[in-house]
């Protein structure tokens, strides 16, 4: 489907109207797609489409992802969260995986941020600089 | 002490290695070398972005959520939702004295079989020209070794001078012949143990070429021992678009090193009109707005950003220059096209070669009216200044008269003889490719014009008075020439040997 200038002005308009101090609000955003969808105006799916791509790139943005070679515990997570929350205020939403690959350490991915100290991380590093 | 020892100790085992943070993105489109590339939010505009296992892009389009990229390489390895990380490096070229006599592709990597370039400076390939501070105007010359442009179009260090022409009339020889005669001229100062000679490096950009052509002009180099003094970029036709768009702009790094460091370069970019079509290509395929003939809106910038990079540096700033010799190529002599117009706009003169003329054999076919240098003058060689003053406008009445004496009818003497005068001119000026003249040669054969030692030769027997004399006086007068070249000014004193040689040289010749 092709997206026009105007429908995607008008998805950023009402993703801007979903925003509520800077941060996402899920109750709004809801009511944006339902009232499209009852009201149908003129391209509407276009604008949809293109309002699902905004809310998905911003919910990427405000994804903390963090991987480990072992499960942390409660209070690592914690711990991680805590500084996260420092540098990126609040609002976002953390995912924790292990994947034994990285050998060790933590790589966190923060909207297009990473932050590898893994083992795995370095040794790419050093392959990379040969 | 101890507890000093145990203070540091402490510090070092408190002090954690912070693991580094990289900006990345994903790749959402790839296709016809351009990548879009979705997140990469802290990505600056012209840094190299790194796709993994050596392949890297320059990103172009910042975007609002996502990033446009040329692909450097290749491309065929890189997928849909691959990783791509910022480097926060632009991109370079290797520059430097190590790159002369090979020959390299836009990014200075070598093509030519010789082993890697071993070079430890790097420039990066968009580079802000110099500002008016550090500049000072055209006043050393470039011999081109081209009789009619050294005596009617001067072509000053650091000047930009346009080579303009149908296709096949001669525009690349023009360029060949320029780097050709500076090599032998190099050569000639380094055999004499000169010092004083400021040598000219020459770097010759193929965009869009024939790789057979660009074959040719590296044989004719090698031939004639130009080698050594130039660097050939070479981005032929079945180069990626990217790379062809990037290759004058590391040519102009390679010679902006020249004149940093107090050197002079040529560079010779052939040809623009091709550069111009590349970068159509790239700009559309990244989908930035295309405006006339469907090039996009910033081509004039392209344009004229690289050509002022070519530039004298003061005393103060190293003294250097860089001088460049863009070339473009028209169709049928249309001159008012989109791309000749700009680049003529933005060059301090232009050479218009004419296929008519060089259908004619008058070769090179440089066309008198349309061909201007507009800072060169001041940077001509006295001497020449001296016998050349009036040829340009010896040549534009002669044409003017030839038209009117095609009607047949009767001519005044004084007319009859500035078209006699006006046809031995073209006769000097016809020169074959790859044959530069030096410079004294030229002012005494022109000198030998000017004051009428030419005018009892017949039309047709010119050329070979013309070459019989060179020879002589290169041969038998070599003392008077060296003099020539070395006062660089035809003084009195000099005039009257440059007679008596001449009428010397007439009395053997008539007799033949």
């Amino acid at each position: 489907m092709r997206i026009t200038k105007q429908a995607r002005r008008e998805a950023k308009q009402l993703f801007r109207a979903a925003v509520v101090n800077g941060v996402l609000d899920d109750t709004r955003a809801r009511k944006v797609v339902q009232l499209l969808l009852e009201k149908k105006p003129r391209g509407y799916l276009a604008v949809l489409t293109h309002f699902q791509r905004l809310l998905q790139l911003d919910i990427e943005r405000r994804s903390a992802r963090i991987e480990s070679a072992q499960p942390l515990s409660a209070e690592n997570q914690a711990t991680v969260k805590q500084n996260l929350s420092g540098v990126y205020g609040q609002g976002l939403t953390y995912a924790f995986t292990d994947s034994p690959a990285l050998i060790g350490g933590l790589r966190i991915k923060v909207g297009s941020d990473v932050y590898d100290g893994t083992v795995r991380g370095r040794l790419d590093r050093l392959q990379d600089s040969f | 002490m101890k507890t000093l020892l145990e203070e540091i100790e402490a510090q070092i085992e408190g002090a954690k290695s912070t693991p580094a943070k990289v900006n990345v993105g994903t790749v959402r489109e790839i296709g016809d070398g351009v990548a879009r590339i979705e997140g990469l939010t802290d990505c600056m505009a012209n840094e190299m972005v790194d796709f993994g296992s050596g392949v890297f892009g320059l990103a172009l389009n910042l975007e609002e959520t996502e990033v446009g990229c040329i692909i450097l390489g290749d491309y065929s390895k890189i997928h849909e939702g691959q990783e791509v990380r910022t480097t926060g490096r632009l991109l370079s070229v290797p520059v430097g004295m190590s790159l002369l006599g090979r020959v390299v592709d836009s990014l200075g990597q070598p093509l030519d079989g010789k082993g890697p370039i071993k070079s430890e400076t790097f420039y990066p390939v968009e580079k802000i020209a110099p500002g008016i501070i550090r500049r000072k105007s055209v006043s050393q010359p470039v011999q081109t070794g081209i009789m009619a442009v050294d005596a009617m179009i001067p072509i000053g260090r650091g000047q930009r001078e346009l080579i303009i022409g149908d296709r096949s009339t001669g525009k690349t020889t023009l360029g060949i012949d320029t780097i050709i005669n500076q090599a032998r001229i190099n050569r000639a100062a380094d055999a004499a143990g000169d010092k004083d000679y400021r040598k000219l490096y020459c770097i010759y950009v193929a965009v869009g070429q024939k790789q057979s052509n660009v074959a040719r002009v590296i044989d004719v180099l090698e031939k004639e021992g130009a080698m050594p003094y130039t660097i050939i970029v070479s981005a032929p036709a079945a180069d990626t678009a990217t790379n062809q768009y990037l290759a004058p702009f590391g040519g102009a790094s390679m010679g902006e090193w020249f004149m940093d460091n107090g050197m002079d370069a040529l560079i010779i970019y052939d040809d623009l009109s091709k550069h111009a079509v590349a970068y159509r290509q790239v700009s559309l395929v990244l989908k930035r707005p295309s405006g006339r003939e469907a090039y996009p809106g910033d081509v004039f910038y392209l344009h004229s950003r690289l050509l002022e990079r070519a530039a004298r540096t003061s005393e103060k700033y190293g003294n250097g220059s860089l001088t460049a010799l863009p070339i473009i190529e028209t169709q049928l002599g249309d001159v008012s096209a989109y791309i000749p117009t700009n680049v003529i706009s933005i060059t301090d003169g232009q050479i218009y070669l004419e296929t008519d003329l060089f259908y004619q054999g008058v070769r090179p076919a440089i066309s008198v009216g349309l061909s201007v240098s507009r800072v060169g003058s001041a940077a001509q060689v006295k001497a020449m200044k001296q016998v050349a003053g009036r040829v340009k406008l010896d040549l534009a009445q002669f044409r003017e008269l030839a038209a009117f004496a095609q009607f047949g009818s009767d001519l005044d003497p004084q007319t009859q003889a500035k078209i006699e005068r006006g046809k031995r001119i073209v006769e000097i000026f016809k020169q074959p490719q790859y044959n530069p003249i030096a410079l004294e040669i030229q002012v005494s054969v022109l000198w030998g014009a000017q004051n009428g030692y030419f005018d009892d030769v017949p039309v047709e027997k010119v050329k070979d008075f013309q070459n019989k004399l060179s020879e002589y006086l290169t041969s038998r007068k070599g003392d008077l020439m060296k003099r020539v070249a070395k006062e660089q000014t035809i003084s009195d004193a000099l005039a009257n040997d440059l007679k008596a040689a001449v009428v010397e040289f007439k009395q053997t010749y008539s007799t033949k």
